[in-house]
């Protein structure tokens, strides 16, 4: 590889790249609208009601003051359960009549917790965990209830997080994807105004022009989604764990970017393309930041293992231990996509 | 002199199309080539295998003495290529164009402005390449080929479409480079132009080579010389009268023509290239 001629055709694409009016403007005015829409978003978490039915009310949960759930009292079971079918309330508990005897006793009460069907298995963890501390609080005890029933519900896991900084990941995701257009354009001009065949007469080998495009295509994807997390927060939690998957983020893109340009003549036919592969990779970003809109086959998306490390290193703090196994598949994601956009590109600048 | 141009047995076809046909032939240094042919003869495609652009299906492009499909990088450094279109970056200027090249051909102390000069684009170097005109891009497009003084030169119809005064501007060039030592492969439909400027011509015809001499063997070999006379006839009209040359009746015909015709204008005329081209392909070159 001669590095000289590689620094020499990025710095020519990344010139070429804001000399084109079109694609400078749509790169700017992306950061800009997606800090925008992030500024103007609610900068707090949404209160949680909980439903809650019962005859005798434990002063724990009567003194409970967490700043996201609200307890709000009904009238009976039954009238309990219609207001979480009904989706008055996430979430609904029951506590029996006899539970501070069974505290007293040491027993263990029995404790219903209704939720809807939509409700994650994270978001039902998330309860009765709460339910537990409120049990340990009142009791000095671990497990010091039996937990009988347990109706499925909304989304209230992401609740405890503000709509703006779930958003965060699949802005930065979006601005990773939208690169598509301007690299999949800088190649595909290169191609059809024959400026290709001008390097390749050179001691330019094809190698070093697919590592020039790659290096330029990584560039233009990853600086401005990274300076999107930099600038909105999105950093600081495990940066280098979010840099890490925003990078091999950004080669998945490059790899797309060639494929996009190896089916296309003309802009048109970009957006064309682009569309197609944005509408499927932003669908497990929805997912995950939204917790019960789609299920398991989203996993077949490669962004899925994009926006899933960002997303648990950005809100839960997971750490390289936690999502290893994303980044690798991504990593596989990266090399395939690589691997096909090179073989593809190669027939067409022949 | 050595040969610094060999092609032996090319071959390329594209399916069922056969459109380089077993060709063979070498340019020795210093030398010009006029490589004629119409569109789809067959000529980019063998040229693309020479430059390596294409590796050949069947025999080897030899350039610099180096069997181009192994020694692509070395031989691309030492050689230049103007290709028929324009293929400029044209939203960057022509210095920025050229710096580019230069960069690519690991040029250290080079002079754009020099080279600008050379080729009449001084005074718009900095200006971007979408707005020249097409001569001015063509003019670009030969000084890109010649940035690294290239020991060979693959030159595809450097002047196609031009104004008399680029065209000419852009021959000058080719003369300068071949007294400097390169040695030039010009494809070009312009016969008149490989006539002026080629040592020898190479006729291409559906992937063959149909003929291949100096411009002055194929005309005596195909073409015929004649004397061309305008006479006045009765009523005043003007007729013309044609003597085959280099004949043994020749001398009598001419004394002849002028001792019993009112000759008004005479010419000597000598067959072109095309009609040459014609007499052996049965098609013209713009065909």
């Amino acid at each position: 590889m001669k590095w000289s001629i590689i620094g020499a055709i990025v710095s020519k694409d990344l010139s070429l790249y804001f000399r084109n009016k079109f694609i400078a403007v749509i790169t700017v005015l992306g950061i800009a609208a997606f800090l925008v829409i992030y500024l103007v978003m609610p900068g707090t978490a949404s209160v949680t009601d909980v439903g809650l039915y019962a005859p005798v009310v434990p002063p724990a949960f009567a003194e409970e003051d967490n700043e996201h759930i609200v307890f709000v009292m009904v009238d009976s079971e039954a009238a309990l359960r219609e207001a979480v079918a009904g989706s008055d309330y996430s979430v609904g508990v029951a506590l029996p009549a006899d539970i501070m005897e069974k505290f007293a006793r040491g027993e263990k009460p029995d404790v219903k917790i209704y939720s809807s069907p939509e409700t994650t298995e994270e978001a039902r963890e998330l309860f009765r965990n709460f339910v537990k501390g409120l049990a340990f609080e009142q009791t000095g005890q671990l497990a010091s209830f039996n937990e009988t029933e347990i109706v499925l519900g909304t989304d209230l896991l992401g609740q405890d997080i503000p709509l703006r900084e779930r958003m965060r990941p699949l802005f930065a995701v979006m601005l990773l994807m939208i690169e598509m257009f301007g690299l999949a354009n800088l190649i595909t001009v290169e191609v059809e105004r024959r400026t290709v065949q001008g390097l390749l007469v050179t001691p330019m080998r094809v190698r070093e022009l697919f590592a020039a495009k790659g290096i330029s295509g990584i560039i233009l994807s990853f600086v401005p989604a990274a300076l999107f997390m930099a600038v909105v927060g999105g950093l600081n939690s495990q940066p280098l764990v979010i840099l890490a998957a925003m990078l091999l983020g950004a080669i998945m893109v490059t790899g797309i970017s060639f494929l996009v340009a190896s089916l296309s003549n003309d802009f048109m036919s970009i957006i064309g393309w682009v569309f197609v592969v944005l509408i499927i990779m932003v669908i497990p970003a929805v997912g995950i930041m939204m917790p019960g809109t789609i299920t398991g086959w989203a996993k077949a998306i490669p962004s899925y293992y994009l926006v899933l490390p960002v997303h648990q290193a950005a809100h839960y703090g997971s750490g390289w231990g936690d999502v290893w196994q994303y980044l690798l598949a991504l990593a596989g994601f990266d090399l395939a996509f690589i691997g096909l956009g090179i073989m593809a590109l190669r027939r067409k600048f022949q | 002199m050595a040969d610094m141009i060999v092609a032996e047995n090319l071959a390329y076809w594209y399916g069922e199309l056969v459109a380089v046909d077993h060709v063979s032939f070498n340019v020795a240094e210093g030398e010009i080539l006029g490589f004629l042919g119409p569109n789809g003869a067959g000529k980019t495609t063998a040229v693309k295998m020479l430059t390596g652009l294409m590796r050949p299906k069947a025999g080897k492009a030899v350039v610099l003495g180096l069997d181009m499909a192994k020694n692509t990088e070395k031989v691309q450094g030492e050689m230049g290529v103007c290709f028929e279109s324009a293929n400029l970056y044209e939203q960057m200027s022509a210095l920025e164009n050229l710096k580019l090249f230069a960069r690519l051909f690991g040029i250290d102390g080079f002079d754009p402005y020099a080279l600008l000069k050379r080729v009449g684009l001084d005074g718009r170097e900095k200006d971007r390449v979408e707005t020249y005109s097409k001569g001015m891009k063509q003019r670009l497009m030969v000084a890109r080929s010649i940035i690294n003084r290239p020991k060979v030169l693959f030159l595809d119809e450097p002047t196609a479409g031009l104004d008399p005064s680029s065209s000419e501007s852009i021959l000058e060039i080719i003369r300068e480079e071949r007294e400097r030592g390169a040695t030039v492969l010009l494809t070009t439909h312009d016969m008149e132009e490989a006539d002026k400027l080629s040592d020898r011509v190479a006729f291409m015809n559906k992937g063959k080579i149909a003929a291949l001499d100096t411009p002055h063997n194929l005309k005596q070999q195909y073409g015929k010389r004649a004397l061309k006379a305008r006479v006045a006839v009765a009523g005043g009209k003007l007729e013309d009268r044609e003597v085959v040359m280099d004949t043994p009746e020749t001398a009598k015909a001419i004394q002849e023509l002028f001792a019993r015709e009112k000759v008004v204008t005479v010419h000597s005329e000598e067959a072109t290239l095309e009609d040459i081209f014609i007499k052996i392909t049965g098609r013209g070159l713009t065909g």
